[in-house]
């Protein structure tokens, strides 16, 4: 155990990275443990410094609620698994180019080559970009709000209803285009976006939403 | 169950421990293979707080910094002994198609 209030500054300075209400809980204690695990030295140890930045990115990135707030928990849970289900939906899609590509020639025989390929990219590519934003955007609405963020909850039906006018659109103009296992994971995509907003706006979940950002334990 | 979390409750089995207790304990029982850091083990605790698998025991203060003691709640002993039942029925099934007898592996 070393006492040297260099290294314990530098300590300090690392835990900094910690969201604060895990630092009010835990930083005297962490300091104790680190203090008490140093070498005699005036600068924390790489293992020890990287494994506190990687411990407070993961506290301030993961998506969390408190578990009295039941409903959004499971909101949270379905938030990330409608990122996954993006990337899904993005594989399903690059796997079914073939029948997009055989759909678009059966609908449109009079096109010229260079048509084909702007049909072609018309369709696909707007998934294939969109997909992985869209996922980013549910983890970052999990993230939101599982931390209680009043403008995520609001955030997060305009962003259904974007989806339902989205999978509508899709129905009406390009049913025909898309293969079928693409329009049921935009399907199943809708549905849990519908159960997320249900629970979200669930009187349960009101009391969660507004409150002070803390600890998800408290 | 990760293996730091179930090292974690194996460490406060035995009884209320503060954070560098468990840290020192982990790698008794794991011979020297897992060494806990700080950042990772306050984590986990906190974790284990919120699904109310530990609690804190009591609080310390020696030479003016805080000691923290923790301790298995009882939904904690039984999340534990399901796993270590789970884990030694694994182990039984592997040891027995491995057919270990007297430390003579016959695959």
């Amino acid at each position: 155990m070393t006492d040297s209030p260099h290294l314990e500054r530098r300590y300090r300075r690392l835990l900094a990275c910690y969201p604060q209400a895990f630092r009010q809980e835990h930083e005297e204690e962490m300091l104790v443990v680190l203090m008490a695990g140093a070498r005699d030295g005036q600068r924390p140890g790489l293992a020890d410094s990287t494994d506190l930045i990687r411990s407070a990115i993961w506290l301030r990135l993961r998506p969390c609620a408190p578990r009295s707030a039941r409903t959004v928990l499971w909101a949270v849970r379905l938030m990330i698994l409608g990122a996954v289900l993006e990337l899904v939906a993005l594989v399903t899609v690059i796997g079914t180019q073939g029948e997009v590509k055989s759909a678009i020639v059966r609908q449109f025989p009079h096109f010229t080559v260079a048509q084909w390929h702007v049909a072609v990219n018309a369709h696909i590519l707007p998934v294939e970009v969109g997909a992985p934003i869209a996922a980013a955007v549910w983890l970052w609405m999990a993230w939101a709000n599982g931390r209680g963020r009043t403008w995520a909850r609001v955030l997060m039906l305009a962003l259904f209803a974007l989806t339902s006018v989205s999978l509508l659109s899709a129905f009406a103009q390009h049913a025909t285009t898309y293969a079928a296992s693409d329009l049921a994971a935009g399907c199943v995509l809708w549905l849990v976006g519908f159960v997320t907003v249900l629970l979200i706006f669930n009187p349960h979940s009101d009391r969660h939403y507004g409150r002070r950002p803390g600890h998800p334990s408290t | 169950m990760q293996e730091a979390t179930f090292l974690i409750l194996t460490a406060l089995a035995a009884g209320s421990q503060h954070g560098y207790g468990i840290i020192t304990d982990v790698t008794g029982i794991s011979h020297g293979r897992v060494r806990l850091r700080a950042g990772t083990l306050y984590t986990a605790l906190d974790r284990l707080r919120a699904e109310e698998l530990i609690e804190i025991d009591h609080e310390e203060i020696v030479d003016n910094r805080l000691r923290r003691y923790y301790r298995l709640t009882p939904a904690g002993a039984e999340r534990l002994a399901a796993e270590a039942t789970r884990l030694q029925a694994n182990a039984h099934v592997a040891m027995s198609r491995l057919d270990v007898s007297e430390g003579v592996v016959t695959p």
